[in-house]
């Protein structure tokens, strides 16, 4: 018999009444059932993104000029679902950051929320531009679900002296169950 | 019963961490930008009407300059250049010469004939939105072109590699 059930006192001898041991069943089930429920976690979704092509039409007056400095998408780019919460009371916080792909150095890439959604839960936050790094940044919190909750971003530092590519970066929500 | 609860201690402290470890929740959005290549000129207008018709006595007529126009350029590539031509061939003996001021970074070639072929104007145009530089052209006839009616001749500037 394994060291480690012998320890935890779960093995059967031949003294141990079946009632002992239906205790020690129900203190081994109930705990695992409440870690399986509390491992489901809240849960945040997200749909849409945005792209953009920066061309001469972008140009602020024409030839001789250079490229307009800020871009924004719409205000419903990114529409965030947060559930699974236990309840209305269920307190949570948004952080943002992103992981490049390939990227620009002169590039600031901010986010913010457009709107609150829907939802018996509540939200609260994210009305300015927060800056989107490649560490975790609280955005937002609240507590329980929400629905649709709306995500514009907004990309500054565009200039002619950023070469002609692709440039992508993945844009991470998470939301932490506080 | 102690080895029991001494267990369920252990279980819940592991299960606890657990829990705490994997109750955090991602989702992923991608945000893409594309730049295209940009190269863009142009000019503020259309120069004077040229003119030769004085000379110093004993000397070829006088040429005629003007220098009221401008070009810009934007442009977000590198090793670009600016050439320059007309439609027509000029009249013999007359000559209609093209100075581009450059932008910073670019080298001015001076001043060069104008004909039906391309002539780098400008070279080594990198990454630069300029506007203002200055454009100056001088028409010029020796003697020996006689008398030459009035005409046009449309000059193309195009900014390439």
């Amino acid at each position: 018999m394994p060291d480690i059930v012998r320890r935890l006192g779960w093995s059967r001898s031949s003294t141990t009444p079946p009632i002992i041991l239906l205790v020690r069943l129900f203190f081994l089930i109930v705990p695992l059932m409440l870690f399986l429920a509390e491992a489901e976690g809240i849960d945040i979704y997200a749909t849409g993104g945005w792209g953009e092509t920066i061309d001469a039409s972008d140009l602020v007056s024409g030839a001789g000029s250079d490229l307009l400095d800020t871009y924004e998408s719409a205000p419903n780019a990114t529409a965030a679902t947060i559930s699974s919460c236990a309840g209305d009371t269920d307190n949570w916080r948004g952080d943002v950051r992103r992981a490049d792909g390939t990227w620009h150095g002169d590039f600031t890439l901010y986010v913010k929320k457009t709107s609150d959604g829907t939802g018996t839960g509540s939200i609260s936050g994210g009305l300015t531009y927060t800056a989107i790094t490649t560490i975790d940044t609280q955005h937002f919190s609240g507590a329980g679900n929400r629905d649709n909750i709306n995500l514009q971003y907004k990309l500054t530092g565009m200039s002619i002296h950023v070469s002609p590519a692709n440039y992508s970066t993945s844009v991470i929500f998470t939301v932490v169950d506080t | 019963m102690k080895k029991l609860r001494g267990g369920l201690v252990v279980l819940a402290v592991i299960l606890g961490l657990s829990s705490v470890a994997i109750a955090a929740n991602t989702a992923n959005q991608t945000v893409t930008y594309e730049v295209s290549a940009i190269n863009e000129v142009s000019v503020s207008g259309d120069p004077g009407n040229l003119v030769v018709n004085t000379a110093t006595a004993g000397s070829e007529p006088t040429a005629d300059t003007d220098n009221t126009t401008s070009w810009a350029v934007t442009t977000n590539e590198s090793s670009k250049k600016m050439t320059g031509s007309i439609n027509t061939d000029m009249p013999a003996n007359t000559t209609l010469e093209i100075n581009l001021t450059a932008p910073t970074g670019g080298s001015s070639a001076g001043d060069m004939s104008l004909s039906t072929t391309a002539a780098d104007l400008v070279t080594a145009i990198a990454t630069v939105a300029e506007s203002g530089l200055t454009i100056t052209y001088t028409l010029s006839a020796t003697i020996a072109a006689g008398i030459v009616a009035q005409a046009q001749k449309t000059v193309t500037l195009t900014l390439t590699d």
